[in-house]
């Protein structure tokens, strides 16, 4: 009997599958379960963003932007902000940034639950994903309760924010943010004891700093890999030199890492807003910009650190009221495309883990 | 390094190949030309008072009178941040593919030949993402694209 | 009451009925002998699909519950009659084909995995003396017929020319495979005392106190009843080695392309799987349908169901392994285990230390 015949064979992992949060297409060619091969296609969400945005004034692309990435549009909409405020070096007053800072660390914490309810899932264990969202949603309440949206906020607004938070906002905050201390123990014993999870997450889609760094890994993915780099520290922007909080590092820059670092940051976020809550200063809460806005021609690319990592915002603008060209840059689009490094040659299984732990957007990539 | 001393240490070590632009509003802003572009990125990636080993973003860009390619780069042993530009006419869009000194930018060369149409020599892996495969309405991101009302969605 | 041309037959008390209730109607002779099997089969099929209906729905309020919601709270008090009305729905679904399936391999599938998951149920002993057929090799006619689960697994694998469902079919056959051996050998230790692959000689030499059961009788009983439950977690296809459905790798496995009434039969023989290892599981460790004041049936159902509630337990609380490592989990860990714990079991029996 001669040797059996072996083939490697295509599977379309996407557009619809459960464990590509979104419409990615990763084509991967398989040796029976190895996955020899992974070739990511994107563009089933492009919604041409960057275009829309050229046709619009600039506080008219905020609502756009925030489509840009819609598990954090709270970082969104401050980048944008940011971007134009430094075109136009618009001065924000202080109870704004404190208000921003607490509404971002927020949206942090819930990007963050969710990030932990779906890589749980990705890896077989269905009940956290049940109990990341139970603790998102009171975040999401406290969104609704200050601008009235649940996922696309269009709070934060050039200048300022749209509108002063509620007086009931800070206890309902702060009994939030306790509930979520509390829980965040209840997340760890679930997980990070467990035999089968640290055999299905230790070791596994093990990224190195060089790789990190020549792909433009950022945010926790690049922490995870033991290098120190966070750009409220590294490139402070807003009033987080205000605050005292540390950046959780991890050096082995597996999937465990990076699980571990992200339940670490929503430790180090809720130190920041309960700092941002005691100190939060009187006043105004915008600065009022002209009806037809117009920043001076010029071009800035400001970048500010999202709950997945590096968001960059090019600005190019003509002096006119709309920008002639915006280009936003997410970090889940350089995680996508480093991806095929990481997972090559691994199970299938491990490739979902890999994936999920990356926390990678659609939105993002796709724009 | 603050932005003076970096400012100063690029106008001293690369005077002749880079050229500072006001246009910048936070950070500094080059021009490089297209013939440099290599050099210059290999230089600034490599010297040991800078290391720009991270991409941050490369776009393109139509200004109605010229097509820019931007890079912004970073640095994340040093802190430092810095974007340099190329630009060059219509009818020349071809710049080399800066792949080779940050693999980042595989995608975002792709995504810039894509939709704006600018070519990219030695990038090796040019083919359709953000658009369907069968695009065959030009490029979108330039100035002179005019949308079309509807478009025909592909035969199943 | 002259029962003699059914000598295997020990479902008394409705057999008898049934048999009596046939012979005033005017059947006789052979006859009457088919009418009355097929009015126990079809007694025993409704008996668990109303099981299988039950489980359904308990497995989803107590996911709801771990989960901190409610599940299925529409359909009658805390939506009793929920997977009635999915069953429902199932049946009157489009049944959608694959045009280029393998059409009667893809046909036979979900049928084979239906009888196989039933057939088991001819051996067991739900309660003193109701049982359909006590077979003297009852144990090892229960692993014949359910290893044709895995058939079934890897038919509609193959037969969905699909590439997600053939990696699950593959996988399921590897799985189910490599855990029947702990699986077997587990229960080998306990036939090893009772010197009888018959369920009720099983069941009967577990009698008295419950001290007499085999889980508690000496050291090999928790190890091999532990291996045991292990082994039928895999080969039930339950998380954690949920790996031939897992549906995050692959979408949903073997029965990707199954749908409406045929994907209903899949469902259903999974859960009926799940059954039938808690009551073996029962049977061979937890001394059957012994026990004191209650009657025996109820017995059966707390400890069966118990079993049941365990895996369910699993299932909501664990993460899914990695296909090497379940293999790995089976051939280093639980093999040699099984093993030891057998010629552990051996040695007692010879050596008479046992009561």
């Amino acid at each position: 009997m001669g040797a059996l015949r072996t083939e490697e064979f295509i599977v379309n992992m996407g557009p619809h599958h459960p464990s590509t949060h979104g419409v990615c297409r990763l084509m991967l060619t398989m040796d029976g379960e190895r996955v020899v091969n992974v070739e990511p296609v994107i563009g089933y969400l492009h919604r041409a963003i960057e275009k829309i945005c050229e046709n619009r004034t600039y506080p008219q692309c905020i609502p756009i932007m925030d489509r840009f990435e819609y598990v954090t549009s709270m970082s969104c909409d401050y980048a944008f902000s940011l971007a134009v405020e430094k075109l136009a070096q618009i001065e924000v007053p202080e109870r704004a940034e404190y208000l921003r800072v607490i509404m971002l660390e927020l949206n942090r914490i819930a990007s963050h639950l969710l990030f932990y309810a779906t890589t749980a899932m990705d890896i077989g264990a269905v009940t956290p994903f049940l109990y990341g969202f139970r603790e998102r949603e009171l975040i999401i309440d406290l969104f609704e309760m200050t601008c009235g949206q649940r996922l696309t906020y269009n709070y934060i607004r050039i200048g300022g924010v749209s509108r002063d938070i509620l007086p009931e906002f800070v206890p309902q905050c702060r009994k939030a943010l306790n509930v979520i201390k509390g829980k965040l123990s209840d997340y760890q014993g679930l997980l990070n004891e467990n035999p089968i999870w640290k055999a299905r997450t230790k070791g596994i889609g093990v990224m190195s700093p060089e790789l990190a760094i020549a792909y433009g890994v950022s945010g926790p993915n690049l922490r995870a890999t033991g290098i120190k780099f966070d750009l409220r520290k590294d490139d402070p922007y807003s009033v987080y030199d205000h605050f005292d909080f540390d950046i959780p590092l991890a050096h082995n820059g597996d999937v465990f890492d990076r699980y571990l670092l992200r339940l670490r940051e929503i430790e180090q976020s809720i130190k920041i807003i309960e700092q941002a809550l005691d100190g939060l200063p009187e006043g105004e809460y915008k600065t009022k910009i002209p009806f037809r806005f117009k920043p001076p021609a010029g071009e800035v690319y400001s970048r500010i650190e999202n709950s997945r990592g590096e968001m960059g915002l090019y600005i190019l603008s003509d002096g006119s009221t709309k920008p002639v060209r915006v280009k936003a840059r997410g970090s889940s689009y350089n995680h996508l495309q480093v991806l095929p490094e990481v997972a090559k040659d691994c199970l299938i299984a491990d490739l979902v883990a890999t994936f999920a732990s990356f926390d990678v957007i659609i939105p993002e990539v796709d724009r | 390094m603050t932005k003076d001393e970096l400012k100063n240490y690029i106008d001293t070590h690369y005077q002749e190949k880079m050229k500072f632009l006001d246009t910048g509003r936070f950070d500094l802003m080059y021009e490089v030309t297209k013939e440099n572009l290599l050099e210059i990125s290999k230089a600034l990636r490599d010297d040991e008072n800078l290391k720009f080993d991270f991409l941050c973003c490369l776009s393109g860009s139509d200004t109605r009178e010229h097509f820019e390619v931007i890079y912004s780069i970073a640095s994340v042993t040093k802190r430092l941040r810095l974007d340099f530009k190329i630009v060059f006419p219509y009818d020349q869009a071809e710049i080399d593919s800066v792949q080779d000194i940050w693999p980042a930018a595989n995608w975002y060369e792709r995504e810039t030949w894509e939709l704006f149409g600018i070519q990219i020599k030695n990038h090796g892996n040019l083919k359709r993402f953000l658009l369907p495969d069968e695009w065959d309405q030009g490029y979108p991101m330039r100035k002179d694209w005019d949308a079309p009302d509807f478009v025909r969605m592909p035969e199943l | 009451m002259n029962v003699t041309p059914f000598v295997l037959l020990e479902l008394q008390p409705v057999f008898i009925w049934l048999y009596q209730l046939l012979e005033k109607i005017g059947l006789s002779g052979s006859w009457l002998t088919v009418a009355s099997y097929t009015g126990l089969s079809l007694f025993l099929f409704g008996l668990l699909s109303v099981v299988a209906l039950f489980l359904v729905w308990w497995e989803r309020k107590i996911s709801g519950h771990i989960q901190q919601r409610y599940g299925p709270m529409r359909n009658g008090w805390h939506g009793w009659y929920q997977t009635i009305m999915d069953g429902m729905k199932l049946l009157l679904k489009e049944d959608i084909k694959v045009v280029t399936r393998d059409k009667p391999v893809f046909f036979w599938a979900p049928i084979i995995a239906f009888v196989a998951a039933f057939v088991a149920y001819v051996v067991i002993p739900f309660g003193k003396g109701l049982i359909v057929a006590d077979l003297n090799i009852g144990i090892l006619y229960i692993l014949a017929v359910t290893t044709f689960t895995v058939i079934s697994l890897f038919m509609a694998g193959w037969g969905s020319h699909n590439k997600y469902a053939l990696l699950g079919g593959m996988r399921s056959a590897a799985q189910v495979v490599s855990y029947e051996v702990p699986m077997v050998v587990s229960i080998l230790t306990v036939i090893v005392f009772t010197g009888s692959l018959s369920m009720v000689d099983i069941v009967n030499s577990q009698s008295g106190i419950f001290f007499n059961w085999f889980i508690f009788r000496l050291p090999f009983g928790p190890i091999a009843f532990l291996t045991y439950i292990t082994a039928a977690t895999a080969e039930a296809n339950r998380t954690p080695f949920d790996i031939p459905e897992a549906e995050q790798e692959l979408v949903a496995g073997y029965n990707v392309e199954y749908s409406g009434m045929k994907f209903a039969m899949f469902f259903l023989a999974e859960f009926i799987n799940m059954f039938t290892v808690a009551a073996i599981a029962t049977t061979l460790f937890l001394g059957g349908w012994h026990g004191a004041i209650l009657p025996s049936w109820l017995w059966f159902l707390i400890k069966t169901l118990s079993i049941v509630l365990l895996l369910m337990l699993f299932r909501w609380t664990y993460p899914r392994l990695r296909v090497d490592q379940l293999m790995e989990f089976a051939w280093k860990f639980l093999v040699p285990l099984t093993f030891a714990n057998l010629i552990l079991a051996s040695w007692m029996k010879y050596a008479r230390w046992y009561w």
